[in-house]
Order: structure tokens, then sequence, then C-alpha cells
């Protein structure tokens, strides 16, 4: 299953690096959403599998991948890539934990681990998931010319 | 430098950032309003629009770009979700009509739905079947069944529209048949299915959810059903009339001038309320009602028709003892005497 779906995402990736780039920017940026699907095999055993996104109802598990190329010829520094989380998705985590991440509009960032929010009450609680707006990875490593790769994060239609 | 974690289930990504580490930037991002979250979930027909940004410095200085954006559309799940609003069985006596047993239909689902409603009446398990009548809507929404204002509800015609979260209080109207004895039950049950379709879950009707996207059948199967019960409560009366005879003598033998005085005592068992219980005894041929003599519950009666519950109209006695709980007795005497 892992090497289709790799193959899938692959796939899309070529068709994604065909889409015609403005001139000026050697930097290439897609983004997909997969919906998790829970299918019985013929022997009665569940797999969960990744699809397109044909029919999504609240509570589905989504998956986001935005996909970065260098396709100039020069190196890019600095990259930093940010994902806005649409308001009707929860986030659900990565399996890397490299993002940083708002809880305020993207007005300010951090762990989620380090970050507080204060209740109406004045007390402090802990960020969860469901306070996340605002994604963001720091790649603080130059991408050279025809680098690319993938960022992957989760959420859940609520 | 992060540490790597273990990978997930769909086993993607894991590797994406090992040439990376993490550094601190900060990036303008635009802010985000956000909606109140349905019970239900997100608005069927909502759009998910993604997109992300990314910047990076180029020998020409920094660059600022945009993916594309991906619009998925939530699609409408199909739920419903009814209960029994009655806190425990309604009573009814054999013969009544227009038993009101309550239920509360809910949108459980994401979307605007009609919802089709049907009553059994032929449950098994029970002790007795009782008659439909029909199924009203609470249209002023006061969980009290009101003749004339609730809609009567015609299948097709006006099946309740809910919105998501939204609910609305049924009523099935039946009638008790004369056969039901006492302490016997009817499992009443209510049907609600929405309209769009039922069936399996994860069943899909395409194209059929509100806001364009497909109806999808969700874990309560997109109908349900809920019973109440009407309990029979049954009165019966057993009246039994004893005499006790004292002579002029002080003794107790059936002689001109005796006093004969006549008791009956009325019974009420079973359970409920006995209404209206009214006795009355002729006098017996060969004797003479001795007047102002009728006492209900050793209180005395004027012969009279008027305020008081008992009169003697020339031939009888009668005392309207009223509405009698099971359980309870009401004796009347009354006195004649032998010419």
């Amino acid at each position: 299953m892992n090497n289709l779906l790799l193959k899938t995402l692959l796939g899309l990736a070529a068709v994604f690096s065909t889409v015609a780039a403005f001139a000026a920017t050697p930097l290439q940026l897609s983004s997909d959403v997969f919906v998790e699907k829970t299918v019985v095999r013929a022997d009665g055993r569940k797999s969960v599998v990744l699809e397109k996104p044909n029919i999504v109802t609240p509570g589905d598990n989504l998956v986001f991948v935005v996909s970065y190329k260098n396709v100039g010829n020069t190196t890019a520094s600095d990259f930093v890539v940010t994902n806005p989380l649409p308001s009707a998705v929860l986030f659900n985590g990565t399996s890397d934990r490299l993002e940083v991440v708002s809880i305020d509009g993207g007005k300010s960032w951090g762990i989620l681990g380090n970050l507080r929010v204060v209740k109406g009450d004045g007390t402090v609680r802990p960020a969860l998931h469901s306070d996340v707006t605002h994604l963001k990875w720091n790649l603080n490593q130059p991408l050279t010319a025809g680098a690319g790769g993938k960022i992957i994060f989760r959420g859940i239609v609520k | 430098m992060i540490a790597k974690v273990a990978p997930n289930r769909t086993a993607l990504g894991c590797r994406i950032f090992s040439w990376y580490s993490l550094c601190a930037l900060v990036a303008a991002a635009p802010f985000l309003t956000f909606e109140a979250a349905h019970a239900a979930g997100t608005l069927a027909g909502t759009d998910i629009q993604n997109i992300a940004s990314a910047t990076y410095e180029t020998p020409s200085g920094p660059v600022t770009i945009d993916s594309n954006t991906v619009v998925i559309k939530v699609d409408e799940l199909l739920d419903v979700t009814t209960i029994s609003s009655d806190p425990g069985d309604v009573l009814t006596s054999p013969g009544t009509s227009g038993n009101i047993l309550t239920y509360r239909v809910s949108n459980t689902g994401n979307g605007s739905e009609a919802f089709a409603l049907t009553a059994n009446v032929s449950n098994g398990g029970d002790d007795f079947d009782p008659t439909f009548q029909q199924i009203a809507i609470d249209t002023n929404s006061n969980g009290v069944y009101d003749a004339g204002i609730d809609d009567i509800y015609v299948a097709g015609t006006n099946d309740p529209v809910l919105n998501p979260d939204q609910s609305v209080n049924v009523f099935v109207i039946t009638s008790t048949p004369a056969g039901p004895a006492n302490g016997d039950r009817a499992n009443v049950s209510l049907l609600a299915v929405a309209v769009t379709g039922s069936g399996a879950p994860g069943t899909s009707f395409a194209g059929a959810g509100q806001g364009g996207g497909d109806a999808v059948v969700g874990t309560t199967g997109a109908d349900s059903t809920a019973s109440g019960f009407l309990a029979v409560q049954a009165t019966t009366l057993t009246l039994v009339k004893s005499a006790t005879i004292l002579d002029p003598f002080g003794g107790n033998r059936p002689v001109p001038g005796s006093v004969v005085t006549y008791s009956l005592v009325a019974t009420v068992s079973g359970s409920g309320l006995l209404n209206n219980l009214v006795i009355t005894d002729p006098i017996p041929s060969g004797s003479q009602y001795q007047a102002a003599s009728i006492t209900l519950e050793a209180a005395s009666l004027t012969d009279a028709v008027d305020a008081d519950a008992g009169n003697y109209n020339g031939t009888r006695i009668s005392v309207a003892a009223g509405n009698v709980p099971a359980g309870q007795t009401r004796t009347v005497t009354f006195k004649v005497t032998i010419p």
C-alpha cells in the first residue's frame, strides 16, 4: 500500500511540476488533499487507504500534501512554507513534528507544546490541536536547483 | 535538530525533513476567522479550501509564492436520532381514545434534511395493540399536543425538515380497544427515516447532498426508532349488600315495626380511578323507606335532590359517590320499616 501511495503522490507531483510557474519564480509550490478511508478487504481485515476526496464528511481524516520544487537554476535559501488551516479542519498533527504552529491567526508562532491559551477567567491552559490556526515549516538548508520535497500534515473535518 | 518520530499510519513524509533542521523565522500569514462548529459537524456543502504559501531568499531578493488552492466540498452526512420523551408509561383505560405518546426526532447529520415518520402499533412482546389514530407534529414546540394547532402529519406532504442539530416533538395518537386488562402494556414505536436515503452506514447518494455534494449515510443508518408505552389502568367494582334487623322488642326478628338497615359496600379494585360511582337500590316491596335515613360513609344525606350526594324518589335511594380510587370502598346505608 505504501508503495502505491508513494507512486500516487509522485505521479501527482509530476503533474504539478508540469504546471507552468511564474517565469521569475524558480520555485513551485503545490497543495493537495487526500482523505483516509477504511476499507474491508476480501479476507475481512480492515485497511486504511488514501483516496482522492470524492466523499468527505465530518470526522473524516484528511492528509494535506504540500509539494515544493526548485525548478530554477539558482539556489533558494531561508525557505519557509506557511499553511493557514481551513476553518472546517481540525489540525491532527504531523508525523515528524517539525512544524511550528500559531494559535492566534499567524501573529505568533511556536511548538504546540510550548503555547498557552488564556481562558476567559484569566487562567491559562496548554494549547491543543483544536487551537491551531496556522502551520509553518522553516527549512534552513538552501534549496538548490532541482531539489524539492513534500510537507505532510493531517487534519480532521470538523 | 528535531528528533524524528515513528512513522504514522500512512507512512508518508517521515523522511521529508531529514535534510532540514528547524530555525526561527517569522512570516506574515492571513488571519482566519473561525465559524462556530456544530455538534453535527461542518455544514454540508461547505468548501474546505487549502492554500500554502512559501517565502524564500534568492540572490535578487525575497520572494513569496502561493500554491494552487485545493477545494474539497463537505458532503452531507445523513443521521437521525429518535427518542421517547415520555418519562414513563402513559396511562390509558379500555375504550379510551386520544392516547398521546411523545417522541423527539433530532437531525444529527450536517445538512438540512426531511424525515419521513411511521408509527407502529403492532410491535411484538407486549400485551395488546392499540389502534393508530394519527401522528401530529408539535407545531408550536411546547411539548404538549394541542388539537387544532399542531399539524397532523401526512407522509410525503409535511415531512418535518430539520436543520443540523435541530429537533422536533412528534406525537403518536392511539386509542385503546375494550379488551385489555389492568396492567396490560402496549409498545408504540415511531420510526424516522431521512428522505434523501438510508441504509448501511457509508451508503452514498451521488449529488443528493445539501450544497451540491453527495449524501452519505452516517452511523445511525439515517433511520431511528424509539418505543413509547401505554399501560392500562382498569378498575373492577364489587357491591355487597347486607341487612340488619332491629325489632320493637330489642331483638332481630322481621316482625311488623322492625327496622331493617341495609348496607351497600362498593369496593373498587384494580388500579386507577373509577369515575362517577352511583349506587342505587330500590326499596323492597312490603317495606317503607324511613325518611332521611341515607348515609354515605356514615354521614347523613337528605332525601331531596339537592347539593348533597343522596336522594330518595319514592321508589329507590340513590347516592352519587363520585370518583373512587382503586383500593377504596364506599359504604351506603339506608333504613326501611316493616309495616
